[in-house]
């Protein structure tokens, strides 16, 4: 039991800290995407924490776990709570992909970059033969 | 404009890497843009990025193209273009908003390291980032960018209106850069 509440006390430290981490990451931000995905994960870490927290208090106080419970039922919801803001914060992701991805946009560049170096080579080839 | 292109060419030919702080005054501007761009697009067929806050996508892509620019080599960030959060079209990616300084970050990031080997970035221009930014904000964002151009070990120019700078903010960044070039004006 003992055990159980060092770990559960813990696990809310680190999710208080990471919290904390987040919010001062998002005071050096500018508004726009970055800082909305901020935002979203933020969320999610929330009810995560609030879901440890919960257990925490449910392990000190000493209810029992049992499904049946009504003290159990507010730690699913935040659980669920924070799947949904999961599939939020991962919707935002792919459009922070969408927009800031230029990896086709660099490739594309790249080939053309290459069949012009090879068109001017070629050029210089053919002006040095007909010099001669 | 045989005053850029052989300024230009005298201070940076041998260089692999540099950055370029261009001052310039209102008349000049234009031709100096078009110039810098033909030069490293058209003569030494370098890709690259051109982060604009002055005038809007549609228009610079026009300009360039009407001076025979190959555009296809450049991404374009626009950052002037009022969007409802950012948006990607064909090979630009409008921030919104000049105050959006971490998306415009990650956007140059991004684009730069999507691009082959050598390649550069032309931020269009400081004066414009200094309305609608704080000084203070905009003295740190100018030192993460060509702290971030020495990283990339890029082309990096940055384009100022002389009058329209700050000079305690001219003179940190002269600092920071390899050479500086001033078109047109009295200096």
């Amino acid at each position: 039991m003992v055990h159980l509440i060092v770990v559960s006390v813990t696990t809310v430290i680190f999710g208080i800290a990471s919290l904390l981490l987040i919010s001062r990451a998002r005071k050096r931000l500018s508004e726009g995407s970055i800082k909305r995905y901020m935002d979203n994960f933020a969320i999610c870490l929330a009810f995560i924490v609030i879901f440890s927290v919960w257990q925490t208090a449910r392990s000190i106080f000493g209810i029992s776990i049992d499904v049946e419970g009504l003290a159990t039922y507010p730690e699913y919801i935040f659980i669920v709570f924070a799947y949904i803001a999961f599939i939020f914060a991962s919707f935002r992701v792919l459009k922070i992909s969408e927009e800031f991805g230029f990896k086709e946009d660099g490739e594309k560049i790249g080939q053309i970059v290459k069949q012009k170096s090879s068109k001017t080579k070629r050029l210089a080839r053919t002006k040095k033969i007909k010099k001669k | 404009m045989l005053e850029l292109k052989d300024n230009f060419r005298k201070e940076l030919k041998s260089l692999k890497d540099y950055i370029l702080l261009v001052t310039v005054d209102a008349k000049s501007y234009q031709g100096t843009v078009i110039d810098l761009v033909k030069f490293l697009v058209n003569e030494q067929n370098i890709p690259g990025v051109y982060v604009t806050l002055n005038k809007p996508y549609d228009i610079m892509q026009r300009t360039f193209a009407s001076n025979n620019i190959d555009t296809r080599l450049v991404i374009f960030i626009d950052a002037t273009s009022r969007t409802d959060g950012s948006k990607k079209v064909e090979n630009c990616l409008y921030i919104g908003s000049p105050e959006k300084l971490s998306d415009m970050s990650v956007a140059m990031d991004q684009a730069i390291k999507a691009l082959p080997d050598d390649k550069f970035l032309i931020f269009d221009s400081l004066n414009t980032l200094s309305i609608f930014n704080k000084p203070a904000t905009v003295a740190r964002f100018i030192h993460f960018l060509t702290g971030k151009m020495r990283e990339w070990k890029i082309k990096g120019i940055i384009i100022t209106l002389e009058r329209e700078t700050e000079p305690a903010l001219l003179d940190e960044l002269t600092q920071f850069s390899d050479t500086r070039i001033d078109v047109g004006g009295e200096s």
